[in-house]
């Protein structure tokens, strides 16, 4: 036999071995290790253990593991679930009697109260009442404007209110004539406008969890009519957004007229409106003119009615109207929604242009904006030699009856009640109210989904901005919820208001919830860590491990014959 | 008399300022040699600077108009160009090459500087993002990397506020994009008649991409007349050189075909000239062409818009004696040439939006070929060199004209070449005499901000003096990074795109030898842009990360194995190995098989020979048994025994 076996030669003492079985049992068996060796052994396979799983897994644990900062997941369940606030809404209402001495008002403020807190139909919104003498202002707690102020003209003065009551268009004030002098009156008026604002909160609250909390008022509020018309003002409004973008744009299908005194006639009707909207949102103005507006080749296109010698619009290409591909209606640049306005002149061999069946030749696109159409009379169908002045400019008087019309869109399409249809004041701060609850709710809904998100994909890494933004979320959540409930809804100087607060908490959450490193989360597929793990860790695994297997039945086998032995 | 004139020309001019049209459009052919068309379209629009601050868009496109207010952009040029200028055949470029870009996408534009460098680069980033939406263009590729500051290439053409304080200038390139039809669609609906009316109508496509030479622009730029009202313009052009033939091709075959031999015109006074062997004919002349031939429809009413331009539309460049032929609607005029200058004849088209108009023109031999104007410098670039770790750059600027000329070269490099400046050498020589000696030139100025890896490009701008009627070279050495495995394109081996050097010609003081043309105006600059280079990086094998992480995890395993087993393992002699009890089951019943087929073999044989190969088997298996490593097959069969 060869004193040095070779690797093939590894089969040959095989065969030696089984030549000297088949001949005897003489196989000669391994000298028995000496405890010390035994010894040694052991310890070595324990370091090289040691090492793997105190050094080597938690290394490899830490580098591959993705960083996730940690985030406040109850208190965001809790804002989901609608455990964190209890939505109240503050209606302080200032109370002046005209020629009544101030114990008599403080009387009838108590009478009211009392009227109230027996019968405890406020709804969701809580009364309180605020007297104050017959000039001087109430004394309200600082920061606390009254949302309404009932002026009742007691005294019979002579002058003013035939009407019974009446609401100043641009205050939120309610007067009262002498004839509405007891409690009960008084509280029917009061809850006579505050009904539609009751209405649309419950309708905003409905189907939310914060809706558990307010059961009994919700019940009591809902209404099936009212709700068809909320629907309906809801689809057609923009989602609340601190910025809206307005852009006037005038399409000619031709090339005049190619100008129009937009900017007078904006003046006039438009920015009034927006200024006393600027408590709700920012508003710019964009104004474009386009010349060689066709229409898209989806819609049928104008018909010509010999009968009423009108061009017919039918009712189905209304909503082909705007040319999305052709006309540059892009969005304007930055945050916020795009409200546009478009304003249609067809060619003079096209006009009039009106709307089949109504006869119409404007109306509203739910959350994109509104169309009109203007038809520039007079016979203008035989050809001009030369640009003709009068014919290539709009003049405010062509354009007053359609910006009036978009001035009313725009109400419709920011989501602006339409009652109590007397004071626009008051409808502004409705909206304010609802704006504050409807980002309210959204925030808690998207803090919700963030936090499910978070617990579903335990790969997704979050950085510490995600974590920042959600805390920034979170406290202006809290004030929101805290000026609700003390009936402050507007900006001031100091203070953000519910509204502020709302739109800030919405921001913020809307930032951690789009972050872009968490939105493309890295993904490693199983393949690829095969391929990538099984090189490396299946060599060095595999010995490893089966040492350890032998060494441990070695230890059991030693163990057992000691207590054999013993 | 004399004085009369005098005094009316400022008057005159203020007139003529503060009556800036709000609109205009224009376009201009000329045929060049071998049977091109040069075709420039432009199209100035304006508004009144107040306007556009309280956003009152009229002519002015709305959505371009909120994008340079959103990055408070003062001036902004951008061009799309494909192809290249022949300069030695079609003479000097259209517009002084102030309308043109390198091939891809180029932009540059002076930014508000307030606020910082952080806050520059937010708007510009803001605007190539922005723009990049608008224009369906890669410019959102533009970063760091592809930006540059140049110091003297570019001047603004504005009127600016402070003089020019205050403001920024970046440049970007990006010489790989592709320029095609999605780009001409939103540069159409910027204009207010959006190619349904007036010369934009012939805009189309298909003709534009399908030209030897394209390229687009649009600058905006605030002007101020001299009363102190300040408009802001924006000029779009489109200049194309289009092959008559081929753009006149029949649209029903559109695919071209290689002639019949019998239809090839041939230059039969070649010596080599056979019935199977043709050298092309040198074209004499033009062929007959007609706008909608070339165009694939005639001009499309007009564009005429109320505070406009009231002057001609079209202006034909021919010769005088060529017969020009119009055609609106079913009239047909002849198009006589400008009182003038006899070279050009202009028409305005007419207002009505529905008639269309057409020009053609009769072939024509000429009897001496027309004269071009020398370009006023011949400039090419090359990489050089071979390998894939160096080059070297090598570019070649010719002086034909009698007179030194002074120019700005600007090179923006990748980051990912990185040149040598030391090994920049500037020679020049006459052109006509190669055997003289090359001279040292020394640049007037040099302006170079070296790259940083991943952050910064090359910038490179020389102020050279170019002798008269010589050439310069301009070399120097590069070497090639070795890119990052992910930051390859899928397409790695086509190489990098590296874009065109722009070379600004500065308006020569000796203006005598200047054969200028009415639109060369002395005192002018004019720019040059080589083509764009192409530029092999050494790319790596893609399956490479794989195939490192398996070496190296077998040497690893085969290191640590070795290791782990020697500290491990026990040695014992051969002989000695304990047969382990799944090493006789195995054998077992493998024996049991093996006498299941020994004794199947033997019945069909009819004999009972072959027993006995069992044994072996077991023996093989004896060995293999003790394996748990990848190195027992040697290791547990050493000799040592000391523990004997």
């Amino acid at each position: 036999m060869d004193p040095i076996p070779t690797d093939d030669g590894g089969g040959v003492p095989g065969v030696e071995g089984l030549g000297l079985r088949g001949s005897g049992n003489t196989k000669p068996t391994p000298p028995t290790e000496s405890p010390r060796t035994l010894l040694t052994r052991r310890t070595i396979v324990l370091s090289f253990w040691t090492i793997v799983l105190c050094l080597g897994l938690p290394h490899w644990l830490w580098t591959t593991s993705t960083y996730r900062a940690s985030l406040p997941l109850s208190t965001m369940n809790d804002w989901a679930e609608g455990k964190a606030c209890d939505l109240r809404f503050a209606f302080p209402i200032h109370l002046r009697v005209l020629g009544w001495t101030r114990e008599e008002m403080v009387d009838l403020g108590g009478n009211l109260s009392v009227l109230l807190g027996h019968d405890g139909s406020d709804g969701l919104l809580d009364f309180t009442f605020h007297v104050g003498n017959a000039v001087e202002e109430p004394p309200l707690p600082a920061h606390r404007d009254p949302a309404l102020t009932v002026v009742l003209n007691a005294a019979d003065l002579p002058d003013t209110y035939e009407v019974a009551s009446r609401l100043e268009p641009g205050e939120s004030t309610l007067r009262l004539g002498s004839g509405m002098s007891q409690a009960g009156e008084i509280l029917d008026q009061i809850r006579k406008i505050t009904a539609p604002q009751q209405e649309a909160l419950a309708y905003l609250l409905s189907g939310t969890p914060f809706a558990a909390t307010e059961h009994e008022a919700l019940q009591m509020t809902r209404n099936m009519r009212s709700e068809a018309s909320l629907d309906a003002r809801n689809t057609r409004a923009f989602k609340p957004s601190t910025t809206y973008h307005l852009s006037f744009s005038l399409f000619v299908s031709g090339n005049e007229p190619s100008a129009w005194a937009i900017e007078d006639a904006l003046a006039a009707y438009v920015t009034p409106l927006l200024s006393a909207l600027s408590g709700v949102s920012k508003f710019t103005v964009t104004t474009q003119v386009q010349l060689h507006a066709s229409f898209s080749p989806s819609i049928a296109g104008p018909t010509f009615d010999e009968a009423s010698r009108e061009w017919k619009l039918r009712k189905e290409d209304l909503s082909g109207f705007v040319n999305a591909a052709e006309w540059p209606l892009s969005p304007s640049i930055g945050e916020g929604s795009t409200i546009n306005f478009v304003l249609y002149v067809p060619a003079p061999g096209h006009s009039p242009l009106v709307v089949a069946d109504t006869g119409g030749t404007g109306w509203l696109v739910p959350q994109w904006g509104g169309v009109a159409i203007l038809n520039l009379d007079g016979p203008t169908t035989q050809p001009k030699p030369a640009i003709d002045t009068d014919l290539a400019t709009l003049t405010i008087t062509d354009l007053d009856e359609i910006i009036l019309t978009f001035a009313d869109q725009l109400t419709a399409l920011i989501g602006l009640p339409s009652s109590p249809a007397g004071s626009l004041a008051l409808r502004i701060a409705a909206l304010q109210r609802e704006r504050a609850t409807a980002l309210l709710l959204s925030t808690a809904s998207t803090l919700g989904a963030l936090s499910r998100l978070v617990h579903k994909l335990p790969n997704i890494p979050i950085p510490d901005t995600v974590a920042t933004s959600v805390g920034t979320s979170l406290r202006h959540l809290d004030l929101a919820c805290q000026d609700l409930g003390v009936g402050r809804y507007a900006k001031t100087d100091t203070n953000l208001g519910a509204l502020g607060n709302a739109q800030a908490a919405s921001e913020a959450s809307e930032k951690a919830f789009f972050e872009p490193s968490m939105v493309g989360q890295v993904y490693f597929p199983d393949e690829h860590k095969v391929a990538v793990y099984v090189p490396l860790l299946g060599p060095m695994g595999v010995p490893l491990v089966l040492a350890g297997v032998k060494e441990l039945l070695g230890l059991y086998r030693g163990m057992r014959e000691k207590v054999k032995g013993t | 008399m004399k004085l009369a004139q005098l005094l009316a020309l400022p008057a005159t001019l203020i007139s003529a300022v503060l009556a800036i049209p709000e609109y205009s459009e224009h376009l201009h052919l000329r045929p060049l040699p071998n049977g091109y068309l040069y075709a420039g379209f432009n199209f100035t629009a304006s508004t009144s600077l107040s306007a556009y601050e309280s956003q009152h868009f009229r002519y002015f496109p709305r959505s371009l108009g909120q994008i340079l207010q959103h990055s408070d952009t003062r001036e902004l040029h951008l061009r799309f160009a494909l192809g290249r200028w022949d300069d030695e055949s079609w003479g000097s470029r259209p517009r002084d090459g102030k309308r043109e870009g390198g091939t891809g996408v180029e932009i540059w534009s002076w930014l508000d500087s307030g606020g910082g460098k952080p806050a520059v680069e937010e708007r510009w980033s803001s605007l190539v993002n922005s723009l990049s939406g608008l224009f369906c263009a890669s410019l959102n590729f533009i970063d760091g990397t592809k930006t540059t500051r140049p110091v003297l290439s570019f001047e603004p053409e504005g009127t600016h506020r402070g003089g020019g304080n205050g403001m920024e200038l970046l440049h970007g390139t990006l010489p790989h994009e592709v320029v095609c039809t999605e780009n001409l669609t939103p540069f159409l609906k910027l204009l207010p008649c959006k190619g349904k009316a007036g010369i934009s109508s012939l805009l189309d496509g298909h003709k534009v991409f399908d030209a030897n030479w394209q390229t687009m622009s649009i600058d905006v730029r605030p002007i101020c007349g001299l009363g102190g009202d300040c408009r802001l313009e924006i000029q779009q052009t489109v200049d194309i050189v289009l092959d008559i033939k081929r753009s006149m091709r029949p649209r029903n075959d559109p695919i071209p075909r290689p002639r019949p031999v019998e239809e090839l015109e041939c230059d039969e006074s070649k010596s080599y000239h056979a019935s199977d062997t043709c050298y092309p004919k040198r074209k004499e002349g033009e062929m007959a062409w007609s706008l909608s031939k070339i165009f694939g429809t005639p001009v499309r009413g007009s564009c005429h818009v109320a505070d406009g331009d009231e002057s001609h539309d079209i202006s034909l460049e021919v010769s005088p004696d060529r017969a020009v032929e119009v055609s609106h609607g079913g009239s047909n005029d002849t198009l006589a040439s400008h009182e003038q200058n006899q070279l050009v004849r202009t028409m305005r088209l007419p207002d009505s939006a529905r008639q269309h108009t057409d020009i053609s023109l009769p072939q024509h031999i000429f009897q001496d070929s027309p004269h071009q104007n020398r370009p006023t410098l011949y400039a090419s670039r090359q990489i050089t060199g071979c390998g894939q770790e160096r080059g070297g750059m090598h570019t070649v600027l010719h002086n034909p004209h009698t007179h030194q000329q002074r120019i700005v070269y600007l090179e923006s490099l990748p980051w990912f070449l990185r040149p040598y400046m030391h090994t920049l050498k500037v020679l020049t020589h006459p052109t006509n005499s190669h055997d003289r000696p090359t001279i040292p030139l020394k640049p007037d100025q040099m302006y170079y901000t070296p790259a940083l890896d991943r952050k910064r490009g090359t910038h490179l701008e020389l102020l050279l003096t170019i002798p008269a009627q010589s050439t310069v070279e301009l070399t120097y050495d590069f070497d090639k990074a070795i890119l990052r495995y992910t930051e390859y394109p899928p397409d790695a081996n086509r190489g990098f795109d590296v874009a065109p050097a722009i070379i600004r010609v500065l308006p020569s003081t000796h203006n005598t030898h200047n054969t200028s043309t009415a639109g060369n105006e002395i005192g002018q600059d004019s720019y040059f842009r080589t083509t764009s280079l192409l530029l092999p990086l050494p790319t790596p094998d893609f399956s490479m990360p794989y195939n490192v992480i398996i070496l190296t995890s077998t040497v690893i395993a085969l290191g640590f194995g070795s290791i782990f087993n020697l500290l491990v393992r026990r040695f014992v002699l051969a002989e000695e190995v304990p047969r382990s009890a799944v090493a006789v089951r195995v054998a077992g019943v493998l024996g049991k098989v093996r006498g299941v087929v020994g004794s199947l073999k033997g019945r069909l044989r009819g004999g009972g020979q072959g027993r006995g190969g069992g044994g072996v088997a077991v023996g093989v298996n004896g060995v293999a048994a003790e394996g748990d490593g990848g190195m027992n097959g040697v290791s547990s069969v050493v000799e040592s025994r000391k523990e004997r």
